[in-house]
């Protein structure tokens, strides 16, 4: 697949490089024609500088880039900016412009809305954030994604933005939203034992070959209700890697016979004030 | 075959280790004049290369090495940096930046000091105390010998130690470094770096005690200028107490402070000791951590090297990284030979310096070098070798059975 990616280094953002010039530049080559992925990285100054121009330029210069299927926007480390400080802007746009796309990844949740969120061949979208806003899991939730094969979200925590309840995120998850999805991922997240305890006997749990409810503060009370469901049984791939359980429930774990990925345990701690999701700030 | 004489702290991990080294060469051992004897009066390089029978037409090769991770040592250096010590022939250009240093302590006080674990005691009376003492070494040294044979002279360990300074040094030879936000004298407090930060919209810095080591002492700070909020990840922690003065230590981990009070006193303290400020320059990821590269030169030659990864911004501290070969983050040869050539520049700014650790970085996307810091003691790099051998045995090598140095 031919991938590219853009960003604005710490020389170029020095000398007033855009990352509007870099679309623009590579939108004028050739080689756009044939782009099957897009990853725009560090647009300088994601803490000040949010990503509209960034959408403006790829939906006005949609016919450069014909063959696009994957588009990230926010490939950064927080080594260029923290994840809860990077500016978004409303990334509905481009999935009105791209209506072949099937894999869209945003890092970062600062001001992100998707409106409309509507597209019928989308199959992968994933959100990485440090707390992803009730209005964003409102339009999914409201909005259309016949095709989706996986929705991964990062929740976070509500000091960076997750301003939304358990029945907000369960929402998504009710029969017949998503009929083509076998990947959920529902993590990263401060209420993660309520989700896990929530999703574990869910009808949509059989139609999926992966749960990923990893990266949050699961602890053995979510995990109970995840080992005694049936459903889960039947999961491919349970991943519950970065978690909060005890050595008793992890040997548990592996003693069951399933596919579960309890690497990277946190010390745990009896008061959850001290519980975090992995990725917050 | 050259003597030596190693000015250290005796039986800790690095004399420890180049005497091993010099053993497995079949070098005869150094002689070890201790810092603490030094500073105490109880022995000096006169006393040492007469122990030797030196003549002046024999130099011993001098090896000063890091006088830190020994308390009593840093108490006699901070009593020989006050201003009340009895210092001979003080020669203010070796203080440069440290003419006064702040709510001194006394040479009584500071000799009465009792230790506490990872406390910071008083950084810049302890740099003071230190450059004192590495003048007084130079002389000594050229009492004795015509030619004395430094590793690494006393003046350019000096300049090494000052992050100020080097940062000086490196910019006016044109080596890549990080922007400084302004000149150390223009930042005396937290409340004029805000208005700086805003001035030069700069918002992401990496604050440095001038003469801290290792990752003591440094802070990447940054503000969103949009909410205001603030991160700064140090290993610097403070105490305040209702009738004392507040301590500062070395927690030995990172802390992510968000509250602004207990920022701006860290900071203002950093400060008040010297500090070097500049740009956060985002480093080349190895999947989803960072990494930076400690790389040695020995000799005017680039030689053991390291990269040091890590989920964190300092990535000097082992807690938190991973210690992985260049080849092993991906590094191509091209590029490890723009990293050697960099590292070789840098020390060649230091004509008379044989080592030093010089700690590279690239830069995220374009994998542009820059040089971050200048270790003057930067070589007690463990399971590391090049050609075989490992730094201390290399430096050996390349110095004591060489006839050209």
């Amino acid at each position: 697949m031919s991938e590219c990616k853009l960003s604005v280094d710490y020389d170029q953002y020095e000398n007033g490089v855009k990352i509007i010039d870099l679309i623009e530049e590579l939108a004028g080559k050739d080689e756009s024609l044939q782009l099957e992925s897009l990853i725009i990285g560090d647009w300088g100054g994601a803490y000040e500088n949010d990503s509209s121009e960034i959408v403006e330029a790829l939906v006005r210069l949609k016919d450069r880039f014909p063959q696009l299927r994957s588009l990230f926007i926010g490939d950064m480390s927080y080594e260029e900016c923290e994840v809860s400080w990077i500016n978004q802007s409303n990334i509905g746009p481009i999935l009105a412009a791209y209506p072949d796309l099937r894999s869209l990844t945003i890092k970062g949740s600062t001001d992100l809305s998707l409106v409309p969120a509507q597209h019928d061949k989308l199959e992968e979208l994933t959100i990485i954030c440090g707390g992803l806003g009730k209005d964003v899991l409102t339009s999914i939730n409201e909005g259309s994604f016949k095709n989706l094969k996986k929705l991964e979200l990062y929740l976070g925590v509500e000091d960076y933005g997750f301003d939304g309840s358990l029945e907000d995120v369960l929402s998504l998850i009710e029969p017949g939203k998503f009929p083509l999805l076998t990947y959920l991922g529902l993590k990263d997240s401060e209420i993660q034992d309520e989700i896990a305890i929530a999703v574990a006997n869910a009808p949509i749990v059989d139609q999926l070959h992966t749960l990923d409810l990893s990266m949050g503060t699961l602890t053995d009370k979510g995990a109970e209700a995840l080992i005694n469901s049936e459903k889960v049984k039947k999961l491919k791939l349970l991943d519950l890697n970065y978690h909060y359980m005890s050595d008793e429930m992890m040997n548990r774990w592996k003693q069951s016979g399933l596919n579960v990925d309890i690497s990277d345990q946190q010390e745990s701690d009896d008061d959850e004030d001290y519980r975090y999701p992995s990725l917050t700030e | 075959m050259k003597s030596m004489i190693i000015i250290g702290n005796s039986g800790n991990r690095r004399t420890t280790g180049l005497q091993a080294a010099r053993a497995r060469l079949g070098l005869p051992p150094a002689l070890v004049l201790d810092y603490l004897d030094v500073l105490q009066g109880k022995a000096s390089l006169r006393s040492v290369a007469q122990s030797m029978g030196q003549t002046v037409n024999e130099p011993p090769l001098l090896r000063l090495d890091a006088p830190g991770e020994h308390f009593e040592v840093e108490r006699e250096l901070i009593a020989l940096g006050a201003p009340d010590a009895a210092t001979q022939h003080l020669d203010e250009r070796w203080l440069r930046f440290n003419k006064n240093p702040v709510q001194p302590i006394s040479t009584k006080m500071a000799k009465t000091m009792e230790e506490v674990k990872g406390k910071l005691y008083h950084p810049s009376q302890w740099f003071r105390g230190y450059c004192i003492l590495l003048s007084q070494l130079d002389r000594e040294a050229a009492h004795l010998w015509d030619m004395p044979s430094w590793m690494n002279a006393p003046e350019d360990i000096a300049a090494m130690f000052d992050k100020r300074h080097t940062h000086d040094i490196l910019s006016s030879a044109g080596l890549p470094v990080a922007r400084r936000l302004a000149a150390p004298e223009a930042i005396p407090d937290y409340d004029t770096l805000r208005d700086i930060m805003v001035n030069k919209r700069t918002y992401r810095l990496f604050i440095k005690l001038a003469a801290g080591s290792g990752a003591c002492g440094v802070i990447a700070y940054q503000v969103n200028p949009v909410t205001g909020a603030e991160s700064a990840v140090t290993t610097i922690g403070v105490e305040n107490y209702v009738r004392r003065p507040p301590i500062f230590y070395n927690v030995k981990k990172l802390v992510n402070y968000k509250d602004h009070q207990v920022i701006r006193q860290i900071i203002n303290w950093l400060l008040r000791h010297g500090a070097h400020i500049e740009q956060w320059i985002p480093k080349a990821s190895y999947r989803d951590r960072t990494f930076d590269i400690r790389q040695l030169v020995v000799a005017g030659q680039a030689c053991h090297s390291i990269a040091r990864i890590s989920r964190t911004p300092i990535t000097n501290l082992h807690l938190d990284s991973d210690r992985m070969s260049l080849e092993e983050v991906g590094i191509s040869e091209h590029l490890q030979t723009t990293v050697r050539q960099c590292a070789e520049q840098t020390l060649s700014v230091f004509p008379r310096s044989t080592v030093a650790g010089i700690d590279v970085c690239l830069s995220s996307s374009s994998y542009r070098p820059y040089v971050l810091d200048v270790n003057p003691f930067g070589d007690l790099l463990y399971h590391s070798y090049y050609e075989g051998h490992d730094p201390y045995e290399w430096e050996m090598k390349m110095t004591s059975l060489s006839t050209t140095i």
